[in-house]
């Protein structure tokens, strides 16, 4: 079995060295690269054409986020791994946007980072759990605030389970599949519960789903 | 600058000189008119006892010589009539008219000097000879007496009458000649008060030029010193804003170098140091549970560390700036609040372009941050909304809440004045809507930055 090519960019030596290290423990991983900076990344990510690229946000020259959009952008196969101090759902939407698959506190990277490498690999979404705890406390808080009604409980069963399928990172045609339901019946749903939880694309949804626990 | 007490002593001399002149030029003037009143009061009353005894004079003079001119026919008549009869009744009218004379002559005002007196004494004397004369031929028969009277009128009485008569223009000259010298003396009173005057004119009018032109001399120093403080004063008050706004940059710069050195060396380090730790965890914790458990209380420090570094950092400079942009790091900032405080914070956003300027971005985001505490601390209420967006000057910047409120006219705190000096800077305008219970707003428009160029 091939081994999962990892890139790591981080403009931080002592850091780069620890996710290399925890990266080199597992057997099935293997670092084919560190970038210093977002543009270097970008460049390598080209050049190297990795499975993962294990991403910081805040770098000099080209951040975390512009340096994903690029890389998706440009090597379609490369999938993201989002390393960032902040649980703030600012960071973990706009990471979800330029198109990062997993979103990693840099707390916790060296507990999950391997299974976080593993999924974003095989195209699944993984978040770090404190992320997701941070972002229903401020979901919880403002609707106990504003005293409006979860959203959630007006999702019919088959809903959820549609979106989590979703947010965990399944395409239609996979749902379909797994559900034994026509592509069309899955779209359908699909749009219903965008429309019932007022929600914009699918990064909006996979951030409410991180933010209910449905994934991590 | 230095604060002397007494800035200009030649100026406060100057200031008691011209004081003093024109205290001494009013007072000169009041002198003045009051002794030239009081000459020309002197002169009319003069004036109008010369006139007086005059007129006295010429009325006795006329009334004199109307008496003797009568007693004079009268005699003429007594001596040319025949019948002796009539005699009596004759020297009774001449006796009457002899006493009239006599009184007249004694009317004469009291006040004469010596020549009238002698005037008045030849006069009497020529009247007395007259008189002796007359008598002589009163005491006369009629028929002789006409005999005589035609010689004694002739010889004797007419060269007496002529010469009264001279005596008494003599007077009437004389008092002409006096009247003469009274209205002399009032020319020449009148000619040194008119000398006095023009003196006096002359030295007031000498005193009012000086009194002009020091006063002149003095408001123009006066407002060379004003335009010079005034000069002084915009400078240094540019000067200060200029030393303010810097301030605020070394502010701006030093938090982010602080913030960066916290991020990059301490946090980094005490990242590493996690790092190890876990790995330690994972090769020795599962043999030796003391070890494990020693490793796992090292690791809480650090990672409380690692907090409390970040979130000193993150308010120091928040790095959402850098990495997400403004909008990013405004959500941020109120989702922030919102978990901090009991107040739940709504951000909305529109058209705010994301390649705004470093300065432009940090002003609005510690707008909105000092806004937001302010409310928070004092507004007591439970929401607050951050609006921004394009308008017809650049970007406006609105932080509103529901709380009580205050007077807006009065209460300004160092934190408003802070925000109102970031605004400034970038030429914007800021304002504070609020009154007393109801609600607080802070609006701030900034003017766009004037090319969007390659800014970070």
């Amino acid at each position: 079995m091939n081994k999962i090519g990892v890139l790591l960019a981080d403009d931080h030596n002592l850091i780069r060295a620890g996710l290399r290290l925890v990266v080199e423990s597992q057997p099935d991983l293997t670092v084919v690269g560190e970038a210093e900076n977002g543009r270097e990344a970008v460049t390598m990510a080209q050049a190297l054409k990795p499975d993962v690229v294990v991403m910081d946000i805040g770098m000099p020259s080209l951040n975390g986020i512009e340096a994903t959009r690029q890389i998706r952008d440009a090597v379609p196969g490369a999938q993201i791994v989002m390393l960032s101090m902040h649980s703030d759902e600012g960071y973990v939407l706009r990471a979800l946007k330029a198109g990062a698959k997993a979103y990693l506190l840099k707390d916790s990277a060296e507990a999950d980072l391997a299974r976080a490498i593993r999924a974003a690999a095989a195209g699944k979404s993984f978040f770090s759990p404190a992320v997701g705890k941070v972002l229903l406390e401020d979901y919880m808080r403002k609707l106990q605030r504003s005293g409006l009604e979860d959203s959630y409980e007006l999702l019919t069963p088959r809903e959820r389970e549609i979106l989590q399928l979703v947010a965990e990172g399944n395409s239609s045609k996979e749902i379909a599949d797994l559900l034994n339901l026509s592509v069309y019946t899955v779209e359908t749903h699909r749009a219903r519960v965008m429309q019932k939880l007022n929600l914009r694309g699918v990064p909006e949804l996979i951030l409410y789903a991180v933010r209910k626990g449905i994934v991590s | 600058m230095d604060a002397t007490p007494n800035p200009d002593p030649a100026s406060s001399t100057l200031r008691w000189v011209l004081l003093s002149v024109s205290a001494t030029l009013l007072a000169l003037l009041l002198m003045s008119g009051v002794l030239a009143t009081s000459i020309l009061d002197r002169m009319h009353a003069q004036q109008q006892a010369v006139t007086h005894a005059l007129a006295a004079r010429t009325q006795m003079l006329s009334g004199l010589l109307l008496s003797v001119q009568n007693y004079n026919q009268a005699v003429g008549q007594f001596v040319a009539q025949e019948k002796a009869d009539r005699d009596e009744a004759a020297r009774q009218r001449l006796d009457r008219l002899t006493v009239e004379i006599a009184s007249d002559l004694k009317h004469y005002p009291n006040d004469r000097d010596p020549i009238e007196t002698a005037f008045l004494d030849g006069m009497e004397g020529l009247f007395a000879q007259q008189r002796t004369l007359y008598i002589s031929v009163l005491e006369a028969k009629p028929d002789e007496r006409r005999r005589q009277a035609q010689g004694l009128i002739s010889d004797r009485t007419s060269p007496l009458q002529k010469q009264m008569l001279g005596w008494s223009e003599k007077l009437r000259a004389w008092n002409g000649e006096r009247l003469q010298q009274a209205d002399d003396a009032l020319t020449t009173d009148f000619g040194r008060l008119q000398g006095g005057l023009s003196r006096v004119l002359t030295i007031g009018f000498g005193s009012g030029l000086i009194l002009v032109l020091g006063s002149m001399a003095y408001i123009v120093r006066l407002e060379r010193q004003t335009r010079g403080r005034y000069v002084l004063l915009a400078r240094s008050q540019h000067e200060l804003q200029q030393l303010s706004s810097r301030l605020v940059d070394a502010q701006e710069t030093e938090r982010r170098n602080i913030s960066r050195e916290l991020h990059d060396e301490i946090g980094q380090s005490l990242g590493a140091l996690l790092v190890d730790i876990g790995r330690l965890t994972n090769a020795l914790g599962g043999d030796r549970p003391e070890v494990k458990a020693q490793l796992d209380n090292m690791k809480s420090v650090a990672e409380r560390t690692v907090q409390e570094v970040r979130n000193i950092a993150l308010l120091l400079r928040p790095s959402m700036l850098d990495d997400l942009g403004l909008v990013a790091a405004l959500e941020w900032q109120g989702r922030e609040v919102s978990r901090r405080s009991e107040m739940e914070v709504a951000v909305e956003s529109e058209n705010v372009p994301d390649d705004l300027p470093d300065e432009y971005r940090i002003c609005i985001y510690r707008l909105v941050q000092e806004a937001l505490n302010n409310a928070v601390r004092h507004s007591g209420s439970r929401t607050a909304k951050v609006t921004v967006g394009q308008s017809a000057k650049g970007i406006a910047v609105r932080v509103s809440d529901g709380g009580r409120g205050f007077d807006s006219r009065r209460a300004r705190g160092l934190g408003i004045l802070g925000m109102e000096e970031r605004v400034k800077r970038l030429g914007g305008t800021f304002t504070v809507e609020s009154e007393p219970g109801g609600g607080a707003a802070i609006v701030a428009e900034l003017p766009l930055p004037p090319t969007n160029g390659n800014h970070s």
